[in-house]
Order: C-alpha cells, then sequence, then structure tokens
C-alpha cells in the first residue's frame, strides 16, 4: 500500500487522496506570446524528476502540496501552500 | 409535524417489522430496539442509526470568534472534539469549520442566529452510525485503512477518512473498555454503507441494532 501524508491528518493510504497535477507557474495572458500560452495551456512535462504537485486528501478536503520524485516514486515532502508563502 | 432535522437517510431501510421506534422530543423517529436479539448483536458487532439527531454546521474565517460570542467551548486544536455538559458535542474539522450536534435549542440558536462576516453555514444532512462490540476491529480491517483503537488512546481526536469508499468523519465514545464508534458521512452514501457495515456484521454474528442497545 502506498502512503501519502496528508499536512493535516497524517499518513493515509494513497487511495484516500486525488491528484491534481503539477504545479505550473500561468504566464499573463495579456502579455505573453501565443506560444507560451498554448504552451502553458496544452502541453504537460511527462519528464521523470523531481516535481511539486497538487494533491487533496478527500476525507477532508485538504489541499496540498507534495514534492514528488516522479523518476524513483518517493514522496519528498508535502506541506499547504500557506506555509511556503 | 416539523422536525428540527428531517428523517434518517435510510428511514426506509429501517422500517422493518419488529423495530421498536422512538420519537420522542420533537426529534424525527430513531430505532431503540430492532428485535430481541439486538444485546447479543451488540456485543458481538452491532451497528446503529444515530441520523435522527439536530445538526449544524459552519465555517469560515470568523466561525470560531462568532461560536464564542454564542458562549460554546470551542475544541482548541483542529480534528478534535469536546461533548457540551448537557449533551450533544461540537466537533472542529479544520482550522475554521465546526460541527455542532444533538441538543436541539443549542442547534436551533446557531441555525437562527444572525452570522457575523465570515461565517457561513456547511449544510449538515449526514448519516451517522455507530458501532460497537467485541469484533468491530474485524469490521474495520475489511472497510477501512485507519485503526481506530487510536481514538481510544485520545478520545478527544476526530478522524476524516475514508471507509469501504466513502469519506467519513469518526470519533469514540463510550469508554475504553467498550468502545462506540460514531461516524458521520454524507447521507446520500448512508445506505449504501449502512448495507455494507450491517451485511459485514451479520456475517460476523452481529448486525443492525437500536439505540438502547448501545453500551
Amino acid at each position: 500500500m502506498k502512503i501519502m501524508t496528508c499536512p493535516f491528518n497524517g499518513p493515509r493510504p494513497v487511495s484516500e487522496f486525488f491528484y491534481w497535477g503539477e504545479i505550473r507557474p500561468m504566464p499573463d495572458p495579456a502579455t505573453c506570446s501565443d506560444e507560451s500560452w498554448a504552451d502553458y495551456i496544452f502541453n504537460r512535462n511527462g519528464a521523470p524528476g523531481v516535481k511539486q504537485e497538487w494533491w487533496c486528501h478527500i476525507a477532508s478536503n485538504t489541499w496540498f502540496i507534495a514534492e514528488r520524485n516522479t523518476e524513483k516514486d518517493l514522496v519528498l515532502r508535502t506541506y499547504l501552500f500557506e506555509e511556503e508563502l | 409535524m416539523k422536525f428540527p432535522s428531517p428523517l434518517s437517510p435510510i428511514h426506509d431501510a429501517l422500517l422493518t417489522g419488529a423495530a421498536v421506534w422512538n420519537s420522542a422530543d420533537s426529534l424525527p423517529p430513531s430505532v431503540s430496539q430492532f428485535d430481541a436479539s439486538d444485546p447479543q448483536k451488540a456485543a458481538l458487532l452491532g451497528v446503529a442509526d444515530h441520523s435522527h439527531l439536530p445538526r449544524a454546521g459552519v465555517k469560515g474565517p470568523g466561525a470560531t470568534g462568532w461560536l464564542a460570542e454564542l458562549g460554546l467551548s470551542l475544541p482548541s486544536r483542529s480534528n478534535s472534539w469536546l461533548p457540551f455538559p448537557d449533551g450533544g458535542l461540537i466537533g472542529r474539522l479544520g482550522n475554521t469549520e465546526y460541527l455542532i450536534e444533538g441538543n436541539a435549542a443549542r442547534v436551533a440558536q446557531i441555525m437562527q442566529t444572525p452570522r457575523a462576516p465570515g461565517v457561513y453555514p456547511v449544510l449538515r444532512q449526514d448519516a451517522v452510525f455507530a458501532l460497537c462490540g467485541s469484533r468491530v476491529n474485524e469490521l474495520l480491517l475489511q472497510t477501512c485503512n485507519v485503526d481506530f483503537r487510536c481514538l481510544v488512546a485520545d478520545p478527544t481526536q476526530l478522524l476524516l477518512t475514508s471507509m469501504a469508499g466513502v469519506s467519513v468523519l469518526v470519533l469514540v465514545a463510550g469508554n475504553k473498555i467498550h468502545p462506540v464508534y460514531r461516524l458521520w458521512c454524507d447521507g446520500t452514501y448512508g445506505l449504501y454503507l449502512w448495507e455494507t457495515l450491517t451485511g459485514i456484521a451479520e456475517e460476523l454474528g452481529g448486525g443492525g441494532i437500536g439505540l438502547d442497545a448501545l453500551p
């Protein structure tokens, strides 16, 4: 069983979570080029590596960020968005 | 007749011929006894329906201050709960979300008092079940990934987890020798969870019980 640690509720089986994708900074649509906007909208980076991703603990609706090595399938750390502000 | 809370989400499933109903205190009816074997089932593995109790929910950045102004004692940390001295409980489900249950006058006060800025109502139409008995952990092994016995060590703790695929809120009542686990889930999942839990309970020698049989 894979375990994900919710920053609020502690370690839980990964079946209690859903994944919402890699965190990607949005370019300013008013000033960026069409190419960079299209890249943001349509393209995703599938290369393995350390990524920061949105995850949610379904039972408590807790949204948080997981720093995950997708090459080695390791969760390096999890934290609330506010903790990094 | 207008009840302070709606009928149990599993009301129709409880309409068995032998059930004894309790409809006192202007609350929606609840099953006080399913049949004469309730005590035996409760000793092994009983599942009871607590959904008839009135409840209210509030959330938002102003919720803590607003509830304190109403004179309520609030749990100091997230994922914990406190009983009220005159019955009922208040649970803190996150930094700024609360569940209040059990005392009709208090629930009515919370629902009728004008809310302060930053206080938002949360519709609570939960199905609420109680689990008890010596084989309750065998049921948990089949339906849940969290060992609820950790609640017995810290009875003020609330757990938010998943049970048979349904998100549930769990706390422990009763005592250390005869713990009673109370579960809240979305009412629309109530019938599924009730049938799943009572089905497993029947395989283990227990089943659905009335509230009078709870320890």
